[in-house]
């Protein structure tokens, strides 16, 4: 056979070999952004659950304070005033926001006892409880999956493909230090 | 009870005296068929080494059966009522297992999804009771399969023969677990999925937790609510304890929990002292269900109504 044939199956093979690598490559990338996708999407479904069980809480306290329901309320304008889809800063954001309507009411709890026997309150916050944990879950599922795709997307020779397909990393979903900390339950 | 504990050492050494009694008249049995050999002794004295021998056989077998039912009486009359005692509600059965016979299923076993199915199963020593709260049942659990292997004969012609393997021998707990979750989590060191569900490797943030343990669900969610930062500290601190031979699954809210250890976890063995250190010993194997419900916060329950 004559040499340049041979080369020229050579060169062919070697590029089957980087086509096949490539398109696997963008597969599994694509993959994992639907993996950070759905992760994400469980913090919304978490972020809503919480603002639900929280807007309940306050409509029991409504009755102890206004200044919790007026905090509220602002809450729910800012919310009305975003578009439906949140950026991963403003779900932070917006998870703060509880966070601290979460810690007035804790406040208001601890002076008003009466509060704390109801039933109706006690289930209440059993519910935000779990809710918590399932947006702490959500949470840190986003950011494993970010991780694996980010170090992926900078990892060379996957970098190649992350840049063809125009694959930027993604944001975490990151707590700040006064948000790390636990919302307090107090039972 | 320290009284009933000297009552039981005491049977102990009758059997164990048995069992060493057998050791001389083994050596004089031996020593009679090594003499019969020399032309100045004879047959007779082979005749009175075989008897000897025999003898000794007899001497070791009603030691062991004389052990045996010293460690059935034992266990029924002083650790039934010792480890009942350690905790809320307890019950200790030494007979009793995850048996059908008996109740309980072997299936309670295989529900953990992976531990292999066994050709032979044998279950004993139950214990179950409640802490903090939290109801668990546990058994002693030996599993072994049937294996094949090839030999010569003295003919030299190849052949096949079954032999049992222990592959898993220790202690499986069920505990009521706090959470109400949806679908399945594995947690394993040493086992495989025994199950055609199909399960998905997790990866968690903790590098060294993804080390120690390989992550399985059905609902990646899941793994992360069931399995908080604490709850795998918790999980690697246990492990430390028992490298290598632990398996977690949460199923239909329910944590399932093996241990391999190797041996039987209530046990008395011949020559070895009955005192208040083995107890301390026992009590530390009941101290694992304690770590295991504070550790892992199984009485927390705020997640669930009462």
């Amino acid at each position: 056979m004559e040499g340049w044939i041979i080369a020229l199956i050579v060169i062919g093979v070697l590029l089957l070999v980087v086509l096949v690598w490539f398109i696997a490559t963008m597969n599994n990338l694509r993959q994992l952004k639907v993996k950070v996708k759905e992760a994400e999407s469980g913090i919304d479904v978490a972020l809503t659950k919480r603002f639900d069980t929280l807007s309940k809480m306050v409509e029991t306290v409504k009755g102890y304070t206004k200044h919790e329901a007026k905090t509220f309320e602002n809450v729910v304008k800012w919310r009305q005033n975003m578009p439906d889809e949140l950026t991963v800063k403003q779900k932070e954001e917006f998870m703060e926001k509880m966070n601290q309507i979460q810690s007035d009411i804790n406040v208001v709890v601890e002076n008003y006892p009466d509060l704390k026997a109801e039933k109706v309150f006690t289930n209440l916050q059993r519910g935000i409880a779990d809710v918590e944990e399932h947006l702490q879950a959500s949470r840190r599922m986003f950011n494993a999956n970010v991780s694996r795709l980010n170090s992926r997307i900078v990892t060379f020779p996957t970098s190649i493909v992350a840049a063809k397909i125009n694959m930027e990393k993604y944001p975490f979903f990151e707590a700040e230090p006064a948000k790390r900390q636990d919302v307090k339950m107090e039972f | 009870m320290k009284e009933g504990l000297q009552g039981h050492q005491e049977r102990k050494r009758r059997a164990e005296r048995v069992i060493l009694l057998g050791l001389p008249v083994l050596a004089l049995g031996i020593l009679g068929a090594v003499l019969g050999t020399a032309e100045t002794f004879g047959d007779w004295a082979v005749t009175a080494g075989a008897i000897l021998i025999v003898f000794a056989v007899l001497l070791f077998v009603i030691g062991f059966v004389l052990f045996q039912r010293f460690e059935s009486n034992f266990k029924h009359e002083f650790l039934k009522d010792y480890l009942s005692g350690l905790v809320e509600e307890g019950e200790f059965v030494p007979k009793k297992g995850f048996k059908k016979i008996q109740g309980l299923d072997p299936g309670d076993v295989y529900n953990t999804e992976f531990i292999e199915r066994a050709d032979r199963f044998y279950s004993y020593d139950y214990f179950r009771g409640k802490i903090d709260g939290v109801d668990f049942v546990s058994s002693d659990v030996k599993l072994q399969r049937i294996e094949y292997e090839t030999y010569r004969d003295k003919d030299g012609r190849m052949k096949r023969r079954k032999k049992y393997v222990t592959y898993f021998h220790g202690r499986v707990f069920h505990f009521d677990f706090n959470k109400d979750f949806t679908g399945n989590v594995l947690v394993l060191e040493r086992y495989k999925p025994q199950t055609r569900r199909k399960y998905s490797k997790v990866e968690f943030e903790s590098v060294d937790f993804n080390k120690k343990f390989r992550t399985l669900a059905t609902n990646e969610h899941t793994a992360f609510y069931i399995l908080t930062p604490h709850f795998m500290e918790s999980l690697m601190k246990i492990e430390k304890n028992h490298p290598g031979n632990l398996g977690f699954s949460f199923i239909d809210n329910k944590l399932y929990f093996a241990i391999h250890t190797g041996k039987p976890t209530f046990s008395v063995r011949p020559f070895r002292r009955l005192d208040e250190k083995l107890l301390e010993k026992f009590r530390e194997d009941v101290g694992l269900i304690h770590n295991l419900v504070d550790d892992l916060k199984l009485n927390r329950k705020i997640f669930k109504e009462d």
